[in-house]
């Protein structure tokens, strides 16, 4: 029997349609198996797909949501996957790319705001911690960030003020003890002079 | 992507973890006026009772904070640090429509910097009161301009760490390694 599972938002709105797994015993009001699922934005076109496109959408939406919230803006989703997500290149926001597996087909993109993504990611968060969805999702768990990462969320140019500025100040120091004139030996003092001997 | 041990283990603070969680709560007190009355009635809803039994003892872990007037020396219990959290994001997911108002740029942009404006002047005056005024951190928070950026980067993380999954999201964000 199939399963519909509905998830809304105030910008978007998630169904997911699936039947149970009945082969590993699964029974009821369960998805086990995603048939077809419909993301609909209010203003935009309609997103839909199958279950891999979904699952795209989760591994480059998520960890994109995760460095955000440490402040590091920086896109996921490389040529080969049918989604990508990257910070709007035009001043806030978030641009959310998706590829057509249909050739000649140009890729989608929809510009969203701080707003309407938290609501995707809430959506998506919804989804894939809904106990009616019963599929290995195969999504990493949240981590803290490695130093490095943490560090792109300084501008290289300001980074590099400290060292760049500790490196100028170093070498002028070094410039100006070059210039300093070097003391002159002391003259030796003279030769001690034996007293003359007292005429007697 | 990162790396790390764990993540579902309970997590030990940096002091820089702790500084943004209570800066995280003290946002939710500057969105919703009876925040703090709300973060002891969470508190006993979420059956935390036994590690905050009362309103002071809750305060006294927001105290870890280095950038309060009053800090405490130490480290949060790794329980408590996670039952702090956990108030967080259910607060964060009641007040998500106000998050969702701040973030949102389909209203006019009057509107926008007049919530803004609101939200800042209560953060601030919340702020004076409590925080250091000597640290940077805390003229960095208060500065209308330089401000900015952060302010917004707290409400984003209150309403990405809202909802069903954000405590995960959140409490890993809490653990990134300070540089």
């Amino acid at each position: 029997m199939k399963t519909t599972l509905r998830y809304d938002q105030l910008s978007c709105h998630l169904q997911v349609e699936g039947l149970p797994d009945v082969s590993i015993g699964q029974v009821g009001e369960v998805v086990g198996i995603i048939t077809a699922w419909t993301l609909q934005w209010s203003g935009r076109p309609a997103l839909e797909g199958r279950k891999e496109h979904l699952l795209a959408l989760m591994q480059v939406v998520l960890p994109y949501a995760r460095h955000l919230i440490s402040g590091v803006a920086r896109p996921f989703g490389d040529d080969p996957q049918p989604v990508r997500i990257a910070p709007a290149a035009e001043g806030p926001g978030h641009r959310l790319q998706l590829r057509s597996s249909q050739p000649d087909t140009p890729p989608l993109e929809l510009a969203l705001d701080d707003a309407e993504l938290s609501d995707l990611v809430r959506l998506l968060d919804q989804l894939r911690l809904d106990p009616r969805l019963q599929l290995a999702l195969d999504l990493p768990e949240p981590q803290p960030l490695r130093p490095r990462e943490v560090l792109q969320r300084v501008p290289r140019r300001q980074r590099l003020v400290a060292p760049v500025g500790g490196a100028l100040v170093v070498a002028l120091v070094a410039g100006l003890s070059w210039l300093w004139p070097t003391p002159k030996p002391l003259p030796s003092p003279p030769a001690a002079t034996t007293p003359a001997a007292p005429a007697p | 992507m990162p790396v790390s041990s764990a993540a579902s283990a309970p997590a030990r603070l940096t002091r820089r973890g702790l500084e943004r969680l209570d800066l995280l709560l003290l946002c939710v007190e500057a969105l919703d006026l009876n925040g703090g009355e709300a973060m002891v009635w969470m508190s006993e809803q979420m059956g935390f009772t036994g590690l905050f039994p009362n309103r002071v003892e809750l305060w006294k872990r927001r105290c870890y904070n280095p950038l309060r007037r009053t800090t405490r020396r130490g480290a949060l219990d790794p329980a408590e640090t996670d039952a702090l959290i956990r108030i967080l994001c259910a607060l964060a997911d009641r007040l998500y429509p106000m998050l969702r108002a701040l973030l949102a740029t389909a209203e006019p942009e009057e509107i926008r910097l007049q919530r803004w404006a609101l939200f800042q002047s209560r953060l601030s005056e919340l702020a004076r009161e409590r925080m250091n005024p000597r640290r940077v951190g805390v003229q960095t928070l208060l500065d209308p301009e330089r401000g900015a950026p952060l302010r917004r980067q707290l409400v984003q993380a209150l309403a990405f760490g809202s909802g069903t999954g954000g405590f995960e999201r959140l409490r890993a964000s809490l653990c990134d390694p300070a540089v």
